[in-house]
Order: C-alpha cells, then structure tokens, then sequence
C-alpha cells in the first residue's frame, strides 16, 4: 500500500517535472521576440538587444532553465511586463475569481449530470434517456465562447435578464471584505446580503455556460456507467432476494457508479480549465482565464508559463488524489484477500 | 512401439515458476514447483487438475507466452527456454494452440477463411494459390466447406467456431497441438463431435496433444498418459488407465469421487468420500480442495 | 391454445408418509409460459409452452442444452427476465398466488420470500463494494422485521449451518475475501434466508472446481431435505441430475420434450433426444476414443417457429420421417409415465410406440 503510494507520488512529480519542461521549450520556440514586445515597435535595437540580455534571453536554453527553476523554487514566479507586476502578485489577485466560478460550474456539472443520468436510466421510459443523450451530445458539440457570446445575446441585451460583461459585481458595488477572494462567500460571511445577491446574479450565466462541457461528459460517462453496472449479476440477486428497484438501485447500483467517477476527476478539471479561458474572457471576469488571454497576445510569457505550470502541477494533484480515493473506497484494494 | 516413440517430442523438466504478492513483499507464490513430464510424438498428456493447480501456466510456458523461472522445455531435441526471439518465432508454427472459448479467439470482423489463413501469412507462406490450396484442405478436414468458409463467425454455432480454431491452428502442419480446455465451453452433444474430430486428425496427421483439461472422463478417453496437478505440482503420472484404476494419490481419488453420477452414490461411499475429504483436510490441502 | 397440461407423473417417493393433501396442492404450477426476447433481427422465442407442477418437496431437474430456453425459463419463474425479453404469455402460480403480471411491489413481496434463485456465477453475484453481512442483512430484512442485530445473528447462524466457519466474524469481510465455492454457499444462505418453498437453482455449479462442486450439490440437497423446500435445478449435467434429482424435464428448443422420473429416465429415455444426450454422457468403462456418440448438427435457431418437431433434423429416427417433418409432436404418456413430444418415442422396451 505504501508502496503503490511513493510509486503514485514519484509519477506525479516526474509529470509536473516533465510539463515545466514542455512549457519551457514551448514559449521559447514559438514566433515572436518578447523583448521586442515590451520595448514596443518604436525602440531602437540596441535597446531590444539590452533588453535581451538583460532578461536573460540570449543564454543557452539550458542556463535559462536553472535559472527560471532556481527562482520558482524560491516562490518567485516571474515578472509580468504588461501589467507591471510580479506573476506571483497576479496569480494571488485572480485566482480567487477564477475558483469560485469553476467551484460553482463543478458542483452545478456534478449534481446537474448525476440527476440526469439517474433519472434517464432508473425511468421505465425511452424519452428520458434520449433526451439526456440529445442535451449532452449539443452541449458537447457546442463551442463555449460561441455559446457564451450568444448567452451574452440573449439574455442580457436582449431580455435583459442577466448583467454585461461587467466582471464580478455591478459598477459602482462595493467588494466585501477579502476573507476567501470568493464574493458570494465572503458577502454572505460578513452578512451583505446585497453584494450577496449582485455577486450570484454576475456569477450565474458564466458557470452555466462553463458547466455545459463537463456536464456533457459527466452525464455520458454517468449513465453507461449505470447501464453496466445494472446488468451485473449482482444487481439481479438483489432483486431475486426481493428488493425493490428503487433500494437496489440507491444500495447497489448507483454507489458503483459514483465510485467509477472519481478517475474522470482530472479529465473534468482539463475540460473546466479550457472552458473558463474564453468564457472569462467574453464575460469580462477576472480570473486566471481571462488573464492567460490577454497574456498570449501580449506575449508575456512569463504569465502564460506560470499559469500552464500551475495548470499542469493542479491536474497532476487533482488524478493523485482521485487515485488515492478510488483505492480508499473500493474494498478490493482497501482490504486485501483471505 | 516404432523408432520415433523412443525419443519424446516434448521434455520438461523441473519448470518453476513463481511471482510476487504485490510491490515490496517477499513473499512469492509458487505456481509450478518442479513440474517434469515426457510427451512422445502421435500421443496425448492429459493434463488434469482444477483452477489454480497450474495446468495452464505450464501450457504458456511450452508455448513461450510467459517465461519459467528455471526448468528445462525441450521440444524435438531443441531446449526452447534459450532460443532468441526469432528463432523461437520459426520454432512456434510447429507448436500450436486451441484455446477454450472459441468466441473470444476469432476475431468477428475476419471471413472465416481469413482466419484460417492469417497464420500462414504470418508465417511467410508468399504464394497465394498455395495459401488457399491449404486453408481450403484443412477446412475440408474440419468439415466446413469453402462455401461455409465466405462467412464470418458469429454466423457460426459454438461447435463449429471450435472446428474453425482448429483448423486455424493446423493450417501450419504443426507437430504439437496444445488444447486448453477445447470442450468445456461446449454442450455435450457438441463436445463428442469434437472430440471424434480431435481422435481423427491426431490418428491421420500423426499430431501430438498437450490436452489440458479439467473433465476426467475427457481426459481419460482422449489420453495415452495423464499427470495429474495440484498446486503447482505433478501429484501423479502415468499411463491413462493406471492412473485412474489404481489410483495411489489421495487428490486423484478426491477428484473422482467428486463427479457427479459417475455412480449412485449409497451412504457408504458418500461416508468413504467424506472421509477422503478429512484425509485431506488433514494433509493439509483442503485449500486445493476450495480451489484457492 | 391446445393441450398445455404437459403435467408430471406423480413422483414416486418410497416411504413418504405425507399426507396426501400436500401432494395435490402443487407449490409451483405453470402453466403455458412463453417468454420471448425482441431484437433488432427478430423475435426469439425462447421458451415456448411450458407447463409443469412442483409439489412440496420435490427435486426437479430441468435439463437442456444452451439455447434450450432453460434459463430463460428460470428467469420467468421469478419475474426477472432481463431485456429485452419478457413473459409473453401463460401462468406462473406460486403457493396458488399468480404471479405473471404482478407490478414492482407484489412480485417483489414473492421474490426470496415464496421462491428463492441460486444463480450460475458466485464470483458475480455478491455486490463487490459492500460486506457479506450487509448484504445478508438486507435481504433478511427485506421480508422479516427485525432489528439489523437481529438480522445478523441469524445471517451469522445461516452462514454456520451452509458451512462457513467463523461465521460471526466472516460476516465483515468483503465478498472478494471469499473463495468461489464459498461464495456459493453464501448466496445459497440467503437464497434460503426468508424461507421460500421453491428454490430455483440455475446451473449452480457449473463456475466450480470439481471438489467443489461435489460439496455445493451435497449441500443442496442437505439444505432441502432439512428445510423441505421445493427445488428446480437448471443443468446441461446429467451426472448432476442423476445425483440430486427425483424427475426430469427435459428441455429442447424451448419446450419440454420429455418429462419423466431420474430413474424412468436413465433406464429408459423415452424421447430420441433424451436418448442421445445419455449417449453422449463419456462412461469411460464403454466410451471408444474416436466413436464417441454425437448429435450431429447443431440446436435450431430460435426465431422462427417451424411446424415439424424442432430435433426432427438432428433426430435419429425423424430425420427421414414426413411426418416429423411436418406435424407438431403433441404430449403423451408412454407405459413407463413419462411423458413425451414425440411422434415415435422408444417405449419401456426400447421399441417405438
């Protein structure tokens, strides 16, 4: 057990290991000087050329690798020239936006899929399943940033209903005191129920839009594991002893399919990760998303590399841990045999 | 007794194999624990035994599929545990196998035909009139006719998917047939036709059956010699008949005994029976017998 | 509909004293079933007019080959055709209570309660995530009311009496802490837990180490002969039968085609194929390696109905027979009281009537 634990823990650091070096090599080839870009179009070469060396661009790859290395293990994540901050400061700024709408598009995925699954494969009925099927394979098909700027559409400007690419609170609003960076917790921590109310009704159609992906997958994945596993024999030998299906369904049924969700956790963070980029970006919030955005077409690399090593080392925690519960859960590897 | 009966086909000698409980623990499961036996060209070993006791392991090992710990696999003269990978690859057309689900070793997508013909491919036979010239002999020897052969398996019945994996496995004129459990999956009516088939190709062609098996009037008819295995080891060998006439080791007995109907058991023998169980409970292999 | 009463022959049991009131009142009685299963490529009839009675504890062998119908026709006798097939007509009365078209909840008060199911494949059978004892409890619970304590002494004193030592304390481990066989006893507990009156066993054995299966059958048939209950056992294995069984419903495309005695049956089978799957049993004293008695062909296709009687190709006589070729056999009763589908059965003497 121990064993399988230090073999998990050295694959996940070899991975994280792996990413940096993969997101290194990856901005240092792609077209584009940034020296030249934080000098702008106007500087003189000389001065692009002191630029260069004074970030460290004309040595070896290998030399600018230590070097970065050196300074992330020292909690120094870079210097963004667009903004003029350092990585670090920005990360801290944007993260908390960014949770809380991927928090809130998890559990809305999650709950949304796991109740329609059920309700497609326990109905007697063909509608549900289809029905079920249709809305994951449209929500599956369906660009988000398409879908978000259509959403935008419709329900703001046209109905009204929802707020413009505004960002987290209306103009004008007051944030609530800074316990978790979260708005809806820390209003309704500090009793604001009206920051409360502003900061849910900013937050609702960009987690609607990015829970579209996961909960297609979710869903999908959900209702083939519930079909499987109520075909196994076991499920019959229930019934045979004379329980109803409904008990069979919540004691034997659906526990197996719970359990076979946890390896999908870390492909559900990639599918969240790419579905908050442009939809943060379309909705104005200030998250990591919307910043990685803009990082790119400045080409501030040192914010686009410090976000993907961040996604990279997230991922890699979010499957160890799925693992580690998987193996907690499931008394076959939990207890060995007699 | 003729000249080509005094050496075997197949020599094995004291093969072990073992794997480790799990990362990180010493303690190692024996699988197969000196098995040896002699398997002579044109006759049958049954090789008998229940889950568990290591028949199959020893029928991978002989076809190369896993690699034995130690032990000596000398097929006509030639110890294959030392051969390289393509030489081990010339030796395998010689040595063939015939799984038990006849399901699960066709592949659905292929025309029967292919399928019988795919080994000879393989195998490196170019010429195409000589690659259907043989599918279609050995098909004919099966009893599926060239006509049937256009079709795919699923549209075949379990008796007849087995003749095709047989004929699959004769195409490469082999010396050595290994048959893991060809029956089992099989109902009765079935299983005697091709058990007929089986008799018949081995007095025709001359073929040598490593038979592993579980039924013991299967074994009994079909083979010269039986060895008996039981938690990874021989317990008992000899000629078909001895072995279940005389029977010395208290597993073979167990074994017989627990076949249903082989006789209408009177009070007494189920008594006698109960008292072999303890006998062996008390040999310490009432493990064996919860096939564990 | 014609003739569906293909009933038994009054079992002949030596030396039963019962009173005879018990012996008229069948536990089981089924009359007609048919369940088919509805694919893409057609409708598969898999069990075709069965009828039969199964009185207090009696040991009935259903005996057929895969295709038969004969798990299928388990299926139906607890309500528990998986899809996309269904009962699609006929009468399966349990202790006189209809039970074909009962909804979730009525079939669900006579599932475990009136008829228990043993299933073919232990090692799949038990739910892999929760412990024996849970399970146990469960299913007691489901019909008895009593407390979860309760429950689990008396799983712990049903576990002891299947021979599962340390019963008390095993009832906390996982299924995948036990071995196959044990299992098997297992299920076998709870299959018996709420008392049913018939036991319904589908190829019990057949996953089973030979040892093994030795001690399940013995334990079946202890079970019965304590208990009382009625039992159907589903097999290919005529050893098998011959063993545990008092009568025999052979099956063959769906339908019985000889319902007899064990012992009418292994003296003289009266249907042809009755007759060949004897033959086919290896007795090592006789069996000739190479001549081994087969049925030639293979078992019809179920989908389609055909007049004639269904084994007529493979059939030793009927194979050059017109009339077996084109008329439906109906149910008689030959000399010996079984009683067969067949236009020229082989009677007492081996002769065709």
């Amino acid at each position: 057990m121990t064993s399988t634990l230090l073999k998990r823990l050295g694959v996940a650091l070899a991975t994280i290991f792996g990413a940096s070096i993969f997101t290194f090599v990856l901005l240092r080839k792609v077209p584009g000087d940034p020296a030249r870009a934080i000098a702008g179009d106007t500087a003189t070469e000389e001065t692009v050329a002191a630029l260069r060396q004074s970030m460290g661009l004309d040595d070896n790859l290998f030399v600018q690798y230590g070097n970065y290395m050196g300074s992330l293990l020292r909690g120094d994540f870079g210097f963004s020239y667009s903004t003029g901050n350092s990585v670090g400061t920005l990360l801290g700024q944007r993260l908390p936006a960014t949770l809380e709408l991927g928090l809130l598009s998890v559990i809305i995925a999650i709950v949304a899929a796991v109740l329609a699954a059920s309700f497609a494969v326990y109905s007697r009925r063909r509608w549900p399943d289809q029905a079920v099927r249709a809305a994951s394979s449209l929500a599956m098909g369906s660009p988000p940033f398409w879908i978000a700027l259509l959403a935008l559409m419709v329900f703001s400007i046209q109905l009204g209903i929802f707020p413009g690419p505004e960002g987290r609170l209306s103009p004008g609003m007051l944030k609530p005191p800074n316990i978790t960076g979260m708005f809806t917790v820390d209003s309704l921590l500090a009793g604001q129920w009206g920051t409360f109310a502003n900061a849910a009704w900013h937050l609702i159609l960009p987690a609607a839009i990015v829970t579209l992906g996961p909960f297609a997958f979710l869903s999908r994945l959900y209702r083939n594991q519930l079909r499987g596993t109520l075909r196994e024999t076991f499920v019959a030998v229930s019934r045979s002893h004379g329980l109803r299906r409904l008990p069979v369904y919540n004691r034997h049924v659906a526990p197996h399919g719970l359990l076979s969700l946890l390896p999908a956790a870390s492909l559900l963070f990639a599918d969240l990760l790419a579905g908050s980029l442009l939809v943060e970006k379309v909705f104005g919030w200030p998250g990591i998303g919307s910043m990685t955005a803009d990082a790119i077409i400045q080409k501030d690399f040192a914010v686009v590399q410090a976000v993907l090593l961040l996604a990279a080392v997230l991922y890699v925690v979010v499957s160890l841990l799925a693992d580690l519960l998987m193996t907690a859960a499931d008394p076959r590897t939990r207890v060995g045999a007699r | 007794m003729n000249i080509e009966n005094a050496t075997p086909l197949l020599r094995v000698e004291k093969l072990n194999k073992s794997y480790a409980k799990g990362i990180g623990n010493r303690h190692r499961t024996q699988i197969l624990r000196d098995v040896s036996f002699e398997l002579r060209r044109g006759q049958t070993l049954g090789l008998v035994g229940e889950s568990g006791s290591g028949k199959s392991t020893t029928a991978a090992c002989v076809m190369g599929l896993t690699d034995a710990d130690s032990g000596l696999i000398e097929f006509d003269g030639v110890n294959l545990t030392t051969l390289s990978k393509p030489e081990m690859r010339r030796m395998r057309r010689r040595i063939q196998m015939v799984f038990q689900d006849p399901n699960g070793s066709l592949d659905p997508r292929f025309t029967v035909a292919d399928l019988v013909e795919e080994p000879l491919i393989v195998h490196g036979v170019k010429d195409p009139a000589e690659r259907s010239r043989r599918v279609s002999e050995v098909l004919d020897r099966v009893g599926i006719s060239v006509k049937q052969a256009e079709r795919y398996p699923f549209a075949f019945s379990g008796g007849q998917r087995q003749r095709i994996a047989i004929a699959r496995a004769l195409v490469l004129n082999p010396d050595l047939v290994v048959l893991d459990e060809p029956v089992s999956a099989l109902d009765v009516s079935i299983q005697a036709q091709v058990l007929n088939l089986l008799s018949e190709l081995q007095d025709e062609l001359g073929l040598t059956y490593l038979f592993i098996v579980h039924d013991l009037a299967v074994a009994r008819l079909m083979s010269h010699h039986i060895a008996v295995m039981n938690a990874g080891e021989i317990v008992e060998a000899g000629p078909s008949a001895d072995v279940f006439e005389n029977t010395t080791h208290p597993y073979t007995r167990a074994l017989l005994d627990a076949v249903p109907g082989a006789h209408r058991r009177s009070a007494q023998q189920r008594t006698a029976q109960q008292g072999t169980t303890a006998a062996l409970a008390a040999a310490g292999m009432a493990d064996a017998l919860e096939g564990k | 509909m014609q003739s569906n009463s293909l009933s038994l022959p009054a079992p002949r049991v030596a030396g039963d004293g019962g009173p005879d009131a018990e012996r008229h009142d069948p536990v089981l009685s089924v009359r007609g079933l048919r369940t088919d299963f509805v694919t893409a490529v057609g409708t598969v009839h898999a069990v075709r007019d069965v009828s039969f009675d199964l009185r207090k504890g009696q040991r009935l062998a259903i005996v057929g080959e895969s295709g038969s119908g004969k798990s299928a026709m388990a299926m139906s006798l607890m309500g528990l055709v998986p899809p996309p097939g269904h009962v699609a007509g006929g009468s399966v009365k349990l202790n006189g209570t209809e039970i074909v078209g009962l909804d979730d909840a009525g079939i669900s008060k006579v599932r475990g309660k009136d008829i228990g199911l043993v299933f073919q494949d232990p090692m799949a059978a038990l739910d892999p995530l929760k412990t024996i004892g849970s399970q146990f409890v469960e299913t007691i619970r489901v019909h008895q009311d009593v407390s979860v304590k309760a429950a689990r002494k008396m799983a712990a004193d049903l576990l002891g009496e299947v021979g599962v030592n340390d019963a008390a304390r095993r009832l906390s481990d996982y299924p995948h802490q036990y071995s196959g066989g044990m299992r098997q006893r297992v299920l076998i507990a709870m299959a018996i837990a709420n008392d049913p009156s018939v036991v319904v066993a589908d190829e019990p054995t057949t996953a089973l180490d030979v040892t093994t299966q030795a001690q399940v059958l013995d334990l079946l048939a202890k079970i019965c002969d304590e208990r009382g209950n009625a039992l159907v056992l589903i097999t290919h294995n005529l050893g098998i039968v011959e063993e545990l069984c008092d009568s025999v419903n052979v099956m063959y495309a769906g339908r019985f085609v000889e319902c007899t005695s064990t012992e009418a049956l292994f003296a003289s089978p009266g249907h042809p194929y009755s007759k060949a799957l004897l033959d086919c049993v290896i007795d090592p004293a006789t069996a000739r390696r190479g001549a081994l008695p087969a049925i030639p062909g293979s078992p019809p296709d179920l989908s389609v109905d055909e007049p004639g009687c269904p084994f007529a190709p493979r059939c030793p006589i009927g194979r050059d027979q017109e009339r077996c070729a084109v008329e439906r056999p109906q149910p008689r009763t030959l000399s010996n009281g079984a009683v067969v589908r067949c236009h020229f059965a082989y009677d007492t003497q081996g002769e065709t009537a």
